[in-house]
């Protein structure tokens, strides 16, 4: 059965896209500020961003690098609350409000912070791979 | 895309209003937008690909045919990205003539954009107009370069020819015949009832939501972002460049700049013509090893060269960040999302002055 032609596949395109130069060194800043592996984050790139978003995906994570989180409190800055929210939207809003609401109720507890942002971090990690 | 909505609508790739081919998909609820997504790759020319283990000299004419709206400008970001590795000097008349060109070009951009607009909103009388305005720019580029679009006017060092100055006189009576037309049709712009129906208040993107998407040029200039690269090049310094902004960030917001910067190019190439230093066009020296990131203000915002050369001038690796890139995103996920008509999704696309060849790089 034939398809429409701009019905097709994406998928190689937007991969053509995270492999050059500047997108290549973004995606693995990334991969490395959450702790997971740059293929697997290329996978969710795919899955989730259109081709536009790809193409600016160097040029938000900039930006994000200088504006996200700056007058955030330090969990939500280490956390990058608003970095994979707004600048590079990986994290619903919400989820990621209850993950920070949830370090900063675990600091608040008396837990050490170090512990706390690790266990936020992987909550991250988790709510970008799902 | 998850089909949660009523109806979804796609513009393009081939549309009336599109000067270039992309996808626009748009999911609406009713006559509200609620999400929009691009789909580029109809054009793709793989443009870095073919640059690199050539030559500056090839790589140069490559440079201008990623646009063939805005190619001086392309022309001179690469030129001076390898004058920045080569630590090559250019001659104050070289320097000047080159925001000559630069100026003119950014002029027939801004021209051909708004007429673009104009005609997205069904203004056929206005954007006619301004088409045959564009051919009196066009006609300057030629008569200084030789050529209309892909000039090959800057070299590393200088540029290829000098102004002589019964070119400039004539170059001057033209731009004086542009400015009196252009006043007059901003004038329609500015006051037609039903133009402001179609562009005021619609398509608005904040400042905050520019920063994010670091969206550049007359979009990002349109929210009230102070981001002229103009403002930090050393010629145009010299020249006393101030920045055109506003703050509405809606689609007559951003006409309302491409205008504004139009009269502003006249008035520097009239400052350039008049304080034109004497001396040589061409400078000499060698294209060196090394690697850079040079920015230049290109008609539609921040245009990056990322060079990395041998010590042959052979060009190893190049990444080019266009205007574009950011703009069309910024214009997908900001400015459409929340439309109250899919009406003005044409409009507000074309009001951030896209260009997919830019893009599809």
């Amino acid at each position: 059965m034939t398809g429409y032609l701009y019905e097709k596949d994406l998928r190689q395109m937007k991969f053509t896209i995270l492999t050059s130069t500047r997108h290549d060194e973004a995606v693995r800043a990334i991969a490395g500020r959450l702790g997971i592996s740059d293929a697997k984050l290329r996978m969710v790139l795919i899955r989730r961003f259109d081709m536009s978003l790809l193409e600016n995906l160097e040029s938000r994570w900039q930006m994000g690098q200088e504006h996200a989180d700056n007058d955030s409190d330090p969990a939500a800055k280490d956390l990058g609350c608003e970095l994979f929210t707004r600048f590079v939207p990986l994290v619903e809003t919400e989820t990621m409000r209850s993950i920070c609401d949830e370090t900063k109720a675990m600091i608040g507890d008396g837990s050490s912070r170090d512990e706390a942002i690790a266990r936020g971090k992987a909550r991250v990690r988790e709510a970008v791979l799902s | 895309m998850k089909k949660t909505v009523d109806v979804s609508i796609p513009l393009g790739p081939v549309h009336p209003c599109w000067k270039e081919p992309v996808r626009l998909k748009c999911e609406t609820a009713g006559e509200r937008v609620l999400r929009a997504e691009v789909e580029l790759g109809y054009m793709k020319k793989g443009i870095e690909r073919i640059m690199r283990g050539r030559p500056w000299q090839e790589v140069m004419f490559l440079a201008e045919r990623v646009c063939g709206i805005c190619s001086v400008v392309h022309n001179m970001v690469f030129i001076e990205a390898m004058e920045d590795i080569s630590a090559i000097a250019v001659p104050p008349r070289a320097a000047y003539l080159r925001v000559i060109v630069n100026e003119l070009d950014r002029m027939a951009s801004h021209i051909l954009a708004n007429f673009s607009y104009c005609y997205t909103i069904e203004h056929e009388t206005l954007a006619m107009y301004l088409l045959n305005t564009r051919e009196t720019v066009l006609d300057n580029l030629e008569r200084i370069t030789g050529s209309r679009i892909n000039t090959a006017y800057m070299i590393p060092g200088g540029v290829r020819f000098d102004l002589l100055p019964e070119d400039a006189a004539a170059m001057l009576a033209d731009l004086a015949k542009v400015e009196d037309e252009m006043r007059r049709y901003t004038g329609i712009f500015e006051t037609g009832p039903l133009i402001a129906l179609r562009s005021k208040g619609i398509g608005v993107m904040s400042r905050e939501e520019a920063i994010r998407a670091h969206t550049v040029g007359p979009t990002a200039r349109a929210s009230g972002v102070v981001c002229d690269l103009r403002l930090r090049h050393p010629t145009y310094r010299e020249l006393g460049f101030e920045q055109v902004t506003r703050t509405e960030g809606d689609n007559f917001a951003r006409v309302m700049v491409r205008f504004q910067e139009v009269f502003q190019s006249i008035d520097l190439i009239r400052k350039c013509v008049d304080t034109l230093p004497e001396g040589p066009i061409r400078g000499g020296g060698l294209c060196k090893a090394g690697e850079t990131s040079y920015s230049g203000e290109a008609p539609r915002g921040e245009l990056t060269y990322s060079v990395k050369t041998d010590e042959y001038g052979r060009v190893l690796d190049i990444a080019i960040r266009t205007p574009s890139i950011m703009n069309i995103e910024a214009c997908a996920h900001s400015m459409i999302v929340d439309a109250a008509s899919i009406a003005d999704v044409t409009s507000t696309f074309i009001s951030s002055d896209p260009c997919i060849a830019c893009n599809e790089r």
